[in-house]
């Protein structure tokens, strides 16, 4: 038998990029809508002391990166809330983008499934 | 049109600006190449300064927040609503608490920009550049230098000026004239648990026989200690300092170094228990560096001398009382000591740094707000430990007393019937033990790391658990101490017989975490209060000492979590009989 093979489509990825200790209050936010599977993770980021100048100690070099897939129809909703949780419009606080996805894949449960096998 | 692009342009009003305005324009010389152009700086308007700033300012000042302000209002209260009298001078205390807390945010944030960055570079470069005996020398001066940076460190002298020379001399001397060699033979001590505790990461040493290698002679000697008349008096100190000593300052950079060096050799990634061990025996080796300081003092100094000498001392202080020099008036007293505290360590690191590996600091600028940051918060700190800390200890420590037992300060003491009264006593420090542990950050740090190192059959909640139950039941069996006038080594003495035979008993793991949790629950701000506490309790009591009760909260936790690390390895071992049983049973059936 040939194996039936689900990828979704219409996936966009939102990336944010924020102060070391800001990453678990964007996915707080983003639980509190009801968007699960965000991933954090650890980086550092450069250049932004050097331009702040001394206000530049306050800015933790040391930062999280959230990345988290949602539905193209949502993105803007997400966007906006992830920018508003992250205070995305403080000087150094950080910056987010959103990326198109060619592909996606992940367990799709068999109800959903039913109503797209013909 | 796509749904999405509906609701794009229904809901937001979106405005749209072309990053290359951020970008900056690309200089080009006349030949058509680009040049170097420095970073433009960003200006910035005052309400944007303020934004970045608040963040940063209130979860650091909210960190230490979280560790002083429920134990103030609890003291507070306790005194108001059980000893039925206000808290004396509670503005200056209010004060002193505030700088206490604007202190510790400043030296812990100066500590991670200043201080850890050359522990780091030192610990990962130094190992390459010399033998190991020169390692070693440098890890023993280091821990020395740390010693004296240790802000609860200063409690001790301030705890020294409460002590009466008459019925207790030897005590006396180590506290006020003698304070600098204490804190020295205190700082010999952790030097030499740097070096042992360096070479034990090297050559994966086990922890239990150093544990009975090092408590033994320091067990004779209090016992030797505990015989002499005179000399008994020290014992509660000795064990006292032990606690003092494994701060925020000593554990991460004495440790910085060990990994350092473990990982030069290739052997930091195979044992995740290498943190542990160093905590344990830099609270051992002090305890009996200052007992052999007391027997050297004994056998050189009469009593008769320090008495008469103690008078000097204490008519030399009431004069600069009356009349004092521009260095002992309060600010310029404390800037006096956080710079003596911070600066030396600083210099020998840079020196090691610059002359030893010859290497630069990166971010220049960032160590010096660092280290300038570290002398600043420490100065503060100092300021509010002696208004703040050790004033509230001591007042409620002295005022506890009212309870069971009469006391000039409290008119109508005692106020309840001596069983009630020290049924109180005992309670009160019970639940301050209790609250101060579970408020303590390390605590919560120890608990994650023990979780995953036992794959989760060690809850980070049962830890925390048994290290808070353990300190406040050791609080509370030292303030008994002090009721009944009992000697520390009777409690001392029973509590780590039982440790070093759990110790025998329990897996390498539950050695190493065991010994460790007393270290973590003696912050700065829990040291000095307990130690003022003891002190004002043990005068308003008339004991000789107030010393003691962090010695007994050191040993608890241990007891407290051995046993139930025992417990839990027996536990997974009953339900892998359980399993296996289990497992033999349903493989028979398949076999026929």
């Amino acid at each position: 038998m040939k194996r039936t093979f689900t990828t979704l489509t219409d996936a966009t990825l939102i990336t944010a990029v924020v102060q070391h200790g800001f990453g678990e209050v964007i996915t707080d936010a983003l639980l509190e809508v009801g968007i699960q599977g965000a991933t954090l993770h650890s980086a550092m980021g450069v250049g932004i002391r050097e331009r702040l100048g001394a206000v530049g100690v306050a800015v933790d070099a040391e930062r999280d990166v959230v990345s988290v897939m949602v539905s193209s129809d949502e993105v803007d909703r997400v966007f906006e809330r992830i920018f508003l949780a992250g205070k995305m419009d403080t000087p150094g606080m950080g910056f987010m983008y959103a990326t198109p996805l060619m592909q996606a894949a992940t367990y799709v449960p068999p109800s959903i499934l039913a109503k797209y096998t013909d | 049109m796509r749904f999405g692009d509906f609701i794009q342009a229904m809901s937001v009003d979106s405005q749209r600006v072309p990053f290359q305005e951020l970008m900056p324009e690309p200089l080009f010389d006349r030949h058509g190449n680009e040049y170097p152009q420095p970073v433009p700086k960003m200006k910035l308007g005052g309400g944007e300064v303020v934004k970045i700033l608040q963040p940063y300012l209130s979860t650091r000042f909210m960190d230490q927040a979280r560790a002083v302000v429920p134990l103030a209002i609890y003291l507070g209260l306790f005194q108001y609503l059980v000893l039925q009298t206000p808290v004396m001078d509670a503005s200056i205390i209010a004060g002193g608490l505030l700088a206490v807390m604007v202190g510790l945010m400043m030296f812990m944030e100066g500590l991670k920009l200043g201080l850890m960055p050359f522990g780091e570079v030192i610990g990962n470069t130094l190992p390459r550049k010399l033998p190991l005996a020169g390692v070693l020398f440098i890890a023993f001066l280091l821990g020395i230098g740390v010693t004296f940076a240790e802000p609860a460190i200063g409690a001790l002298q301030v705890a020294g000026s409460i002590v009466d020379p008459e019925k207790a001399p030897y005590l006396f001397t180590l506290l006020n004239d003698r304070s600098g060699a204490t804190v020295l033979l205190v700082g010999l001590g952790v030097g030499l648990a740097a070096v042992l505790g360096t070479v034990r990461f090297l050559r994966g040493w086990s922890l239990k026989p150093l544990i009975f290698i090092s408590l033994t002679p320091t067990l004779i000697l209090s016992v030797i200690a505990f015989m002499d008349p005179e000399l008994t008096k020290i014992v509660g100190l000795a064990w006292d300092c032990g606690a003092v000593t494994t701060g925020p300052v000593t554990v991460p950079l004495v440790l910085a170094l060990g990994i350092g060096v473990a990982s030069a050799a290739g052997k930091g990634a195979d044992s995740s228990l290498s943190g542990f061990g160093i905590v344990t025996l830099a609270s051992v080796f002090p305890i009996l560096g200052v007992l052999l300081l007391s027997f050297y003092t004994a056998y050189t100094v009469p009593p008769e001398v320090i008495i008469a000498k103690a008078a000097e001392i204490k008519a030399a202080a009431a004069l600069a009382a009356a009349q004092p020099q521009w260095f002992e008036v309060t600010p310029w007293n404390e800037v006096i000591l956080g710079v003596r505290a911070i600066v030396p360590l600083v210099i020998f690191l840079a020196i090691v740094l610059m002359l030893v590996l010859r290497e630069k600091m990166k971010n220049a600028g960032m160590t010096y707000y660092g280290v300038f940051l570290a002398v600043a918060g420490m100065c503060i700190f100092n300021v509010g430990l002696t208004y703040g800390l050790a004033k509230l200890g001591d007042q409620s420590g002295g005022l506890i007393a009212a309870a069971f037992t009469a006391i000039d300060a409290v008119d109508a003491s005692p106020l309840y019937s001596v069983s009630v009264g020290v049924g109180i006593a005992a309670l009160f420090a019970w639940v301050l033990g209790l609250g101060a542990t579970l408020a303590e950050p390390a605590l919560n740090a120890l608990g994650m790391t023990v979780q995953n190192l036992t794959n989760g059959a060690f809850k980070k909640s049962m830890l925390m658990g048994a290290v808070a139950f353990g300190v406040a039941t050791g609080i509370m069996l030292g303030v008994l101490k002090l009721i009944y006038d009992f000697h520390i080594m009777y409690i001392l003495i029973p509590g780590y017989t039982i440790g070093l035979i759990l110790t025998l008993l329990s897996t390498e793991e539950f050695v190493n975490v065991g010994w460790d949790s007393a270290g973590v629950t003696t912050g700065p701000v829990t040291v000095p209060l307990v130690l003022a506490m003891g002190l004002g309790f043990g005068n308003a009591l008339g004991s000789t000492e107030g010393f003691g009760i962090l010695a007994a909260a050191s040993i608890c936790p241990i007891v407290a979590v051995l046993t139930l690390g025992i417990y839990v390895q027996f536990k997974v071992k009953r339900e892998e009989r359980r399993t296996a049983r289990e497992l033999a049973r349903t493989e028979v059936p398949q076999g026929v």
